[in-house]
């Protein structure tokens, strides 16, 4: 007996020795890994998901298990649950948050599909007063947007979440300065699509800001493609030539297109 | 000291006898019916319409499976050809023969690693090709969601289903390490599965170890950190955008990461195995 | 107790010698011990087919594994061909039968013949020559393509004595080869281990079946609870010198009695009359009228 302690601490030992210079040389990678995952609230996973997942989590299947938890989610939007979709919402961005698809789609639910459920749940829109619809609309809009701020912090440099919240801001909020902001900031990110330029020089126009509008659009035209159809080049061009009879901009000053290489500035 | 070429050849040999029983035990049509399963997982999500999501779902659900049951298969495998050897005095006959003991581990876990090599194989090359057949259809049928071109990097795919195998080696050697020194093929398992979740597990009680205000505690979490591996690691290459693969800096560390604890984990079987009287 | 040992032939390693060998296992967590082998002491030259004999329990097995290096001894030593047993280069020139042996379920009989030889050592292009050879040896060419696993326990003793055999080592240990097994396998075991002294090889055989071994060993050793009995020839062991057998016609009674008288005026005993036995399974293989036939 004395022996095979003997033996199992010197296993230890050399196994304890071995995985400490291992882990050294291992940790940049880990810190950076660890960074990327919230902490892990089991309490709300197993209440969300049953018991039985929290080993599945234990086991190290989060993709999969937030992958469930989605899966529920749509079974439990077809029958209008409000409350267990919304915490399945939150849940599934704590389990993984990478897909940007759960969090966009989760906050188009909880801005334009919960005000709907919680108005027929209360009556219906004959029945609810206007300014409590109001309301509703308001309090969800602002709920997705801090559920879009969430994803920012994991995703920063997305264009698809400053679509999102300028989309949210607009048609909820009817914010239409901070829509043209969102929009702006979708623009400034790599990869962000043709229309939110459009976008945010058209919310610009209406809330009169005009001039920063046309400045815009005259820097934007230039470094648009014009082969590309979603760039839709000769559109802004036309907005552009509008925006300078409304200023009253002349002829002399007028923006004149040159044949400059596609590519975004 | 034996000749190295030898050595090699005797090692090879039973490597092969190994991953020769493992695949006449009825491995391959395991693996078939996995592949089924994962097809027929495929077309179920189809009726949920996600859209681009869909892919995600699929990636997840394969690499799922290859945690899941290749842990399973990594343990039980490890353990019953193990064990059968010492249960049936197979392993008397081929000791009886000039092969060192070392050699006898060695083969072992070498044919253990070609069979979960091959499990883990088959499994991603078959996710390679659902995943890019079905994105090529939903590029049909959704194609602004996929404007920036394919949203699936199919060689981080590959290095996730090569960082499970890693895994999974790790997983086999720890296993081998009990079965040298366990009286019973059920002990190996339990110990194989325990080992399992602490691995999983390992950086959540290092967490908490290090905001305990004792150093016991720290001491703890620290030794705990060291003496098992964090499998969490391998998950690297989970996400399947481009943009989001992992750095091949990254990835080769993980490799020797997981090297290391292997070489440990089978030295120390070797030198387990040499004590224990068959 | 009588310990006869025959020294080897000058400048040849013994097969086998074992010096004062002990071997305890350790019984239950109070720290007693069993001791297995107790100062058990010989040599084996070669050439010879020397028998280790006991009852069950005595020691027999427990003696092979430490002598194969597959336990390590608490005292002594054993050397094979003069190499330590503890080494692992004192087994190339080893063939080992296990007690009841049980092999590779998975695999064929000729794959099981070629695992091993390979493990040996052999390589082509002589290695599949030699396993056809000792597959046919054994009489086992018609069943090497069926899975082991499909074996009766007679083609498991011969395919065990195949891959003994494969790698045609200068020693052989056979446990127990002949248990379980009938009068026709007994026959051609034997047959076969005369044929592999006639080519000069040591064979080591050990059994609990005293009369089935008597018959070809050359030496004998019997334990008893892990010590020497007794050793030595069998001739020697066996017979009683100091009185003979004659085998005669049958006598009448009358004759009977002359005789004894005779002996008696010689100062001499007529110490039993009986009838000649045939040994039954002499008569079984006679009546067979073939030694060598495999039954599947």
């Amino acid at each position: 007996m004395k022996s095979k302690a003997w033996a199992l601490l010197a296993v230890t030992v050399v196994l304890a020795s071995a995985g400490a210079a291992l882990d050294r040389m291992v940790q940049p990678v880990w810190s950076a890994a660890r960074a990327r995952q919230p902490t892990l609230r089991l309490e709300s996973a197993t209440a969300g998901l049953g018991q039985g997942v929290t080993l599945a989590l234990l086991g190290g299947f989060r993709a999969l298990v937030a992958d469930l938890a989605w899966l529920r989610m749509y079974v439990l939007w077809e029958r209008r649950d409000l409350p267990a979709c919304d915490s399945l919402i939150r849940l599934v961005g704590t389990l993984d948050p990478r897909p940007l698809d759960f969090w966009l789609n989760g906050a188009r639910i909880i801005a334009f599909d919960f005000p709907v459920w919680r108005i027929e749940a209360e009556g219906g829109y004959e029945r609810v007063p206007g300014s409590v619809q109001e309301r509703i609309n308001r309090e969800q809009a602002l709920a997705a947007l801090r559920h879009l701020d969430d994803a920012m912090r994991f995703h920063p440099r997305t264009p698809d979440l400053w679509v999102e919240r300028a989309g949210i801001e607009l048609n909820r909020l009817q914010d239409l300065s901070a829509a043209a902001e969102s929009y702006r900031r979708a623009w400034a990110e790599p990869g962000a699509p043709y229309f939110a330029a459009r976008l945010h020089a058209e919310l610009l126009r209406r809330v009169g800001r005009r001039a920063e509008a046309l400045a815009f659009l005259i820097q934007l035209h230039p470094a648009l493609p014009p082969d590309d159809e979603g760039a839709a080049a000769p559109r802004v061009l036309e907005r552009i030539q509008e925006l300078e009879r409304e200023l009253g901009v002349t002829a002399e000053r007028a923006y004149r297109p040159a044949l400059a290489a596609p590519g975004r500035p | 000291m034996p000749d190295f070429n030898a050595s090699c050849l005797r090692i090879f040999f039973i490597a092969q006898n190994t991953a020769r029983e493992a695949a006449r035990q009825k491995l391959f049509s395991f693996v078939l019916i996995l592949a089924f399963a994962l097809v027929l997982g495929a077309r179920w999500f189809r009726d949920f319409n996600f859209g681009a999501p869909e892919l995600k779902f699929l990636a997840d659900c394969g690499f799922g499976a290859m945690a899941f049951f290749g842990s399973a298969l990594t343990i039980v495998a490890t353990a019953q050809l193990f064990f059968s050897e010492i249960e049936s005095r197979t392993a008397l006959t081929l000791l009886a023969k000039p092969v060192y003991r070392g050699e006898f581990i060695l083969g072992k876990f070498l044919g253990v690693l070609a069979v979960i090599g091959v499990f883990c194989g088959v499994l991603t090359l078959l996710l390679v090709a659902v995943l890019w057949r079905r994105e090529g259809e939903l590029m049909a049928e959704f194609p602004e969601a996929f404007r920036s071109g394919r949203s699936v990097d199919l060689g981080t795919v590959v290095i996730a289903g090569g960082l499970q195998w890693l895994k999974l080696a790790v997983l086999a050697a720890f296993t081998l390490l009990v079965a040298s020194f366990a009286q019973t093929q059920l002990f190996a398992i339990i110990t194989g599965f325990l080992v399992l979740v602490i691995c999983h597990l390992q950086y959540l009680a290092q967490d908490a170890y290090a905001r305990s205000g004792t150093w016991l505690g720290r001491m703890g979490g620290a030794a705990l950190a060291a003496v098992f591996p964090n499998f969490q690691l391998f998950a690297l290459a989970d996400s399947l955008a481009p943009a989001d693969g992992p750095a091949w800096g990254d990835v080769m560390r993980v490799v020797l990461y997981a090297g290391g604890y292997v070489v440990v984990g089978c030295a120390l079987a070797v030198f387990s195995f040499r004590q224990r009287e068959i | 107790m009588s310990r006869i040992t025959e020294a080897a032939p000058a400048g040849s390693a013994p097969a086998v010698e074992i010096r004062g060998l002990v071997k305890e296992f350790a019984v239950g967590l109070r720290g007693l011990k069993l001791r297995a082998v107790d100062q058990l002491s010989l040599t084996i030259a070669p050439g010879q087919i020397y028998g280790l004999l006991g009852p069950n329990g005595s020691g027999k097995s427990t003696t092979i594994k430490l002598l194969l290096g597959l336990l390590p001894p608490t005292a002594g030593e054993c050397r094979i061909f003069g190499v330590p047993s503890q080494q692992v280069t004192a087994r190339r020139h080893v063939g080992y039968l296990p007690e009841s042996p049980d092999f590779y379920r998975h695999l064929s009989g000729r794959e099981l013949v070629r695992y091993y030889a390979r493990l040996c050592g052999l390589r082509a292009p002589a290695l599949e020559a030699r396993i056809e050879t000792v597959i046919a040896s054994v009489g086992l060419s018609a069943a090497a393509d069926r899975r082991v696993g499909t074996y009766s326990k007679g083609m498991l003793q011969r395919i065990g004595l195949a891959q003994a055999l494969v790698h045609d080592p200068r020693l052989l240990i056979l446990d127990e080869p002949t248990a379980g097994v009938d009068p026709v396998g007994t026959a051609a075991i034997t047959e076969l281990l005369l044929g592999l002294k006639a080519q000069g090889k040591t064979v080591l055989i050990t059994s609990h079946l005293l009369a089935q071994i008597e018959d070809i060993c050359d030496r004998v050793a019997i334990l008893d609870r892990g010590r020497l009995l007794l050793e030595g020839s069998v001739a020697e062991l066996v017979g009683q010198r100091e009185r003979q057998s004659l085998l005669v016609d049958a006598l009448l009674p009358a004759e009977l009695a002359e005789l004894r008288a005779w002996l008696a005026a010689k100062g001499r005993s007529l110490h039993a009359v009986e009838t000649p036995r045939e040994r039954l399974d002499r008569i079984f293989l006679d009546r067979l009228g073939e030694q060598k036939s495999p039954r599947v």
